[in-house]
């Protein structure tokens, strides 16, 4: 298997960026029915499902390299988007251990890790092909890595990655590298307990929906990940949709109409996963985000006419959360082209093997 | 507005001895006690009046409060106190601590510096419903806030003010209200009185 990366893409300015054919196939869409509500939708991270992105621990797709540049662009602006609490130095360890042995093991043509031991103390080595890094480090030694052990793996991983401290039966948000977040601030909720990062989203606390997670979470076992989706929507494939730069990104909801809406209007779709660190009994929560425009969803005719289903009766309250409220009506006048209102079978899968022409 | 749907929003309770500790701090911001507060105060915690310590800010001296009495300046003095007392607090201390959220909350992150846990502290809510602000921008902060939109005294945006709060820096969380539509500013209101 080998990835055609677009190296020279962007998420910020000219927006160069686009997917594949095979990333829009590919895509992690959330909706298996025509109506959205929350649900504790955890499964297990097993490496299988019905789009290719679950085949293994931590996916890698054609956007890899232009990713990881924009978050070393949003780092360089911001450097508050990676921040580790003191007490989380084993995590960090853990942390890079994971990344380091799955992604060598997944893709062995492009990464690969070379230990003279299991130990803190050993030397091992890390070779990046894709962004031509290798560095030999002492495992457990942070002088002997550029940078703290966390940020160094998750420079080169795509997506967010936060860490959960677990004590006193609830997790705290103790640790993150976070630059393309759906619009929360790892500044602000550094140190957070489940209940109070979780504080803003409407609904779900009533439906007790986090009391269960939570609970679930807890029982985490070492090598059994899980994993659920989510999703907002973005204007522009922008990953860099946070708080701190809103001022930057807001005016774009303003500038969405039926006619433009195709290009503009992203679904953005997160493959949450949660995984179970040995040494520091922490979680590792690593956020992947995938975009894809309303004109890449509509060339799978069953995506194009469940999204406008879902969107069509997505409660307000869920409407004003996501940010939606400004340019739904444009999105959905738009998404109306592509629904002929027929029966869609359930599930998330494309249900075709390849896509009519653009 | 000590209510809120935002499950980050704290709850308060009134301030009770805890029978179970051997040694017990009181820690008053004399600015936010109503009158007749610290009498009241005396009478609840007279139980515990032999190994009572209470620290008043900033107030003209108390007359027959229960335990023993000291007077500090402000805030700043308290957590430059708290911080000093590396050693002495254990787990039969007990915290109590009466003022405005960001007092509450900034004694509450310097005593958990020095090892207080959720089970030896108490927090109860007097005086302004005022805000602490902390700006999504420019990170900074706007004290003494009293309206639902507040320019940032840090970058001037101005801020909507959530009921999202963060115990960690005492703070409610502030996002540019005209971001989508610039120079679309809802009319600004006194809300936390």
């Amino acid at each position: 298997m080998s990835i055609a990366f677009k190296p020279a893409e962007t998420f910020r300015g000219d927006y160069s960026y686009r997917n594949s054919d095979a990333a829009i196939l590919r895509f992690p869409f959330p909706f298996p029915e025509d109506r959205y509500m929350y649900s504790v939708n955890i499964e297990p991270h097993t490496r299988s499902g019905p789009s290719d992105v679950y085949l293994h621990a931590f996916d890698v797709d054609e956007h890899y390299i232009a990713e990881c540049r924009d978050k070393a662009i949003t780092l360089e602006r911001d450097p508050s988007r990676c921040q580790a609490l003191p007490h989380m130095m084993m995590a960090q360890w853990d942390t890079l251990e994971l990344l380091m042995e799955s992604l060598s093991a997944d893709y062995p043509e492009l990464f690969s890790l070379t230990k003279e031991g299991d130990d803190f103390g050993s030397r091992w080595t890390w070779v990046n092909r894709p962004l031509g890094i290798e560095q030999s480090f002492v495992f457990g030694d942070a002088e002997t890595l550029p940078c703290e052990p966390f940020e160094y793996i998750t420079r080169q991983a795509q997506g967010d990655f936060a860490i959960c401290d677990q004590r006193d039966d609830n997790l705290y948000m103790d640790a993150g590298m976070v630059t393309s977040q759906a619009d929360w601030s790892l500044a602000f909720d550094v140190g957070m307990s489940f209940m109070e990062w979780h504080g803003p989203v409407p609904l779900a606390h009533q439906a007790g929906v986090f009391e269960r997670a939570l609970k679930y979470l807890l029982m985490l076992r070492l090598g059994q990940p899980v994993r659920r989706l989510n999703w907002t929507m973005s204007i522009n494939p922008r990953l860099d949709t946070s708080p701190e730069s809103y001022p930057e990104w807001g005016p774009d909801r303003a500038s969405v109409t039926p006619a433009n809406a195709g290009h503009k209007v992203h679904l953005r779709v997160e493959l949450q996963t949660l995984w179970r660190l040995p040494r520091s009994n922490a979680i590792l929560f690593p956020i992947r985000c995938y975009l894809a425009s309303l004109d890449d969803l509509a060339r799978v005719p069953k995506w194009g006419k469940r999204l406008h289903r879902v969107l069509a009766t997505l409660p307000p309250q869920l409407v004003e959360y996501k940010g939606l409220t400004r340019y739904l009506p444009a999105a959905l006048e738009w998404l109306a082209r592509h629904d002929d209102g027929a029966e869609l079978p359930a599930g998330t899968e494309a249900g075709v093997s390849a896509l009519a022409p653009r | 507005m000590m209510h809120s749907d935002i499950k980050s929003r704290p709850a308060y309770q009134a301030l009770e001895p805890d029978l179970a500790g051997s040694r017990h701090l009181l820690v008053i911001e004399g600015e936010a006690l109503p009158p007749g507060r610290l009498a009241a105060l005396s009478n609840t915690f007279a139980p515990v009046a032999d190994s009572l310590h209470t620290w008043l800010t900033g107030a003209p001296a108390a007359e027959g409060i229960a335990g023993k009495l000291w007077q500090l300046g402000g805030v700043e003095d308290v957590l430059d106190t708290l911080a000093c007392a590396t050693r002495g607090y254990g787990m039969g201390d007990r915290l109590y601590v009466l003022g405005t959220e960001p007092f509450l909350w900034s004694v509450a992150t310097a005593a958990a510096l020095i090892g207080f846990g959720p089970g030896q502290l108490q927090l109860e809510h007097a005086g302004s419903l005022r805000r602490r602000v902390w700006c999504t921008h420019c990170h900074g902060l706007t004290e003494n806030v009293t309206t639902g939109i507040v320019a940032c005294g840090g970058c001037g945006r101005h801020l909507l003010v959530r009921d999202h709060f963060s115990r960690r820096l005492g703070a409610f969380m502030g996002v540019m209200v005209d971001a989508e539509a610039p120079g679309e500013i809802p009319a600004i209101e006194e809300v936390f009185a």
